[in-house]
């Protein structure tokens, strides 16, 4: 679940962002406490508080007081803007690199990406 | 922050090693620490010194702002369980645990049953026949329950089998949530510990080798795999800890965080990057560390 | 305060230890001791040096609260000051339970007759002529001297070896030896007789505890030093 060689805040940051944006957690509504988080991830609390932090920072998350930490109105626009500038380099640079060692062209990963596009709607509609 | 204890310049040398050298820190209240190093590094030995169990040769130490030698203002607010404690002939784990209650101001007993139920632990057999894992037991309890301001574990853990490890960590983290205390955690098992902790201290040969936030530290190296020559141009010029090459591939483990650009040409170059735990870093910073120190004659040259 | 009063709860957790094996250790020796005047044919008074094992006992009691206990308490976060007094109270206590008890027996011998065997245990002539109270003195103050012995030796042993220890023991012995010989030349046994007579029960008791608290004021600097 957690990865290895890589600061814990940023992950259970990402994990909160992922389900904004899948929207199991919605604008508004009450997200996991510090402490929750931590008995959850069984990490230090003061992990998990480094990890909000950074979302309130980012606006993405926000305090009322007395209550707790909630999802801020315009989370997800945020987040998904974010993950849309961040999509090219977090899988496209990856995915070019291997279709360059296996030979394939940008013509042939065009074909490739149609076809599989295709088969998942498919099977989508056909669930 | 505030600091609760202060370590400057602590020396402690024994007829012919040096336990601690020239060891400076701080630790700051509520927060928990991983003491890490191999065996034998000094870990012990510096908290037995923290809590006047053991002397300094010379530096200095203080715990809340006092010297903790023989002070009964300072010494109850903490509370260190050894790795191979020694309790009083025939004393059971119950006489154990109600000493305990006497002698700790914040004892809880609640948390006290809850654990002994957790780890089946024997009351009434005799503390000198319960088996490894049970011995560990009792001072895994004792340090928890005890809610200590300052509380040390030292090892107290190695005789539990991965089960019981894991409901320790759990029960410390639980316990710490809802009651923060200033821990610091000793022990030679870095990755299984690592998630627990805020700061992480490391220790080689008495010597501090690190003193950082956890998270600041993880995510700090990487390995870089793939065909020797590309590796070594990617590494030119960067720290590099570890390095490892089988015929025409290497693997070379290099700090310094990578940034956006380092992952697209490393990407473009075919070359793979593997994560680094937190214990393979401090293991392979070590191990740098102590050969840097064995080459230094020569490089001084 | 209380605190020390803690440790004593300490060293007592194990009844065992403090209260029942003495116990045991006494009442064993005497009951072997009325097996054995019962078998002797013999009438008139006869004594036993039976009542002296527990003291052994107590040597090894004071050994013991320094090995077992001490490393103990400094986990439980105790000062080693703490410790200490704890430490020489819970042997005030037993000791003076222990001196209790041989008055008492003392008294039930005399009533009995010495146990109808005229078998005299806990009342010997010398030390009951003096008086209960003076009895119970000494009986007090044997019992601790040989806590104090063993805890004082102990506590040598942690802070300084088996070497430090041995040349202890044998400085020691040696001074006993060279002021025997010191007394021998100077004629003067007899004189040292005559004074150990006119000292009486309590002297001998008091002089016994003046010895037990220089042993055990002499263990305490090498305890405020000394390692779990």
């Amino acid at each position: 679940m957690i990865e290895e060689g890589r600061a814990l805040f940023l992950q259970i940051a990402e994990r909160v962002e992922d389900s904004i944006l899948d929207g199991s957690l919605a604008e508004e509504s009450q997200a996991p406490s510090t402490n929750e988080l931590a008995a959850f991830y069984r990490i230090n609390p003061a992990t998990a508080a480094k990890g909000i932090a950074m979302l309130t920072d980012k606006g993405v998350l926000h305090k009322r007081r007395g209550i707790g930490m909630f999802v801020s109105p315009g989370a997800r626009e945020l987040l998904l803007g974010e993950r849309r500038a961040a999509f090219a380099d977090r899988f496209l640079d990856p995915l070019l690199a291997e279709a360059r060692t296996l030979g394939l062209s940008p013509d042939d990963i065009a074909r490739l990406l149609s076809e599989r596009a295709a088969r998942t709607t498919t099977e989508g509609t056909a669930r | 922050m505030t600091t609760v204890i202060e370590v400057k310049n602590l020396t402690k040398r024994y007829r012919d090693t040096v336990a601690a050298d020239d060891v400076s820190f701080t630790i700051e209240k509520d927060t928990i620490y991983g003491l890490l190093g191999r065996n034998g590094a000094g870990k012990t030995t510096v908290m037995s010194i923290l809590t006047a169990q053991n002397f300094a040769t010379s530096g200095e130490v203080r715990v809340f702002g006092e010297h903790p030698y023989e002070n009964a203002r300072v010494l109850p607010r903490m509370c260190f369980v050894r790795e191979s404690q020694r309790y009083p002939d025939d004393a059971t784990a119950t006489h154990a645990l109600r000493m305990a209650r006497l002698f700790f101001p914040r004892w809880s007993q609640e948390l006290a049953d809850r654990l002994i139920a957790d780890f089946q632990l024997p009351m009434k057999k005799a503390i000198k026949k319960l088996s490894r894992g049970q011995l560990s037991a009792v001072g895994v309890i004792i340090g928890l329950a005890s809610r200590a301001e300052i509380t040390f574990f030292d090892e107290p853990y190695l005789g539990l089998d991965a089960v019981a490890r894991q409901l320790f960590y759990d029960r410390l983290l639980e316990d710490y949530s809802e009651h923060p205390r200033t821990i610091i955690l000793s022990s030679h098992l870095i990755d299984e510990v690592s998630n627990l902790l805020e700061r992480v201290i490391v220790i080689d040969k008495g010597r501090i080798i690190m003193d950082e936030e956890t998270e600041a530290v993880r995510g700090r190296a990487a390995t870089i795999v793939g065909d020797t020559a590309r590796v070594e141009a990617f590494v030119d010029g960067r720290e590099v800890i570890h390095r490892e090459s089988l015929g025409r591939v290497t693997s070379a483990t290099v700090l310094g965080e990578l940034t956006d650009a380092d992952r697209s040409r490393l990407a473009a170059e075919g070359l793979d990057i593997a994560p680094v735990s937190l214990q393979q870093l401090i293991v392979r910073t070590t191990q740098h560390v102590e050969s840097a120190l064995t080459a230094a004659p020569e490089g001084a040259l | 305060m209380n605190r020390t009063w803690n440790v004593v709860r300490l060293q007592l957790i194990n009844k065992q230890t403090y209260v029942w094996v003495p116990l045991i250790v006494l009442a064993g020796s005497f009951v072997l001791t009325l097996l054995i005047w019962s078998m002797v044919p013999f009438g008139g008074q006869k004594y036993s040096g039976g009542a002296q094992a527990v003291y052994w006992y107590f040597g090894v009691v004071g050994v013991q609260a320094l090995t077992l206990t001490f490393p103990f308490s400094q986990a439980m976060s105790v000062t080693r000051r703490e410790y200490f007094f704890g430490a020489t109270l819970t042997a005030v206590l037993t000791s003076a339970l222990l001196a209790s008890i041989y008055v008492g027996g003392a008294f039930l011998e005399r009533a009995t007759g010495g146990w109808g065997m005229e078998g005299y245990f806990f009342s010997i002539d010398w030390i009951w002529d003096a008086g209960p109270a003076a009895a119970w003195l000494l009986y007090f103050a044997v019992p601790m001297l040989f806590f104090m012995i063993g805890f004082g030796s102990a506590t040598f042993y942690k802070r300084f070896g088996s070497v430090g220890l041995t040349v202890l023991l044998v400085g020691i012995g040696l001074s006993l030896v060279g002021l025997g010989w010191l007394i021998g030349r100077a004629d003067g046994w007899s004189a040292v007789g005559t004074w150990i007579a006119t000292q009486g029960t309590a002297g001998i008791a008091a002089w016994t505890l003046v010895v037990a608290l220089v042993v055990g004021a002499l263990s305490f600097a090498p305890l405020r030093r000394a390692t779990p």
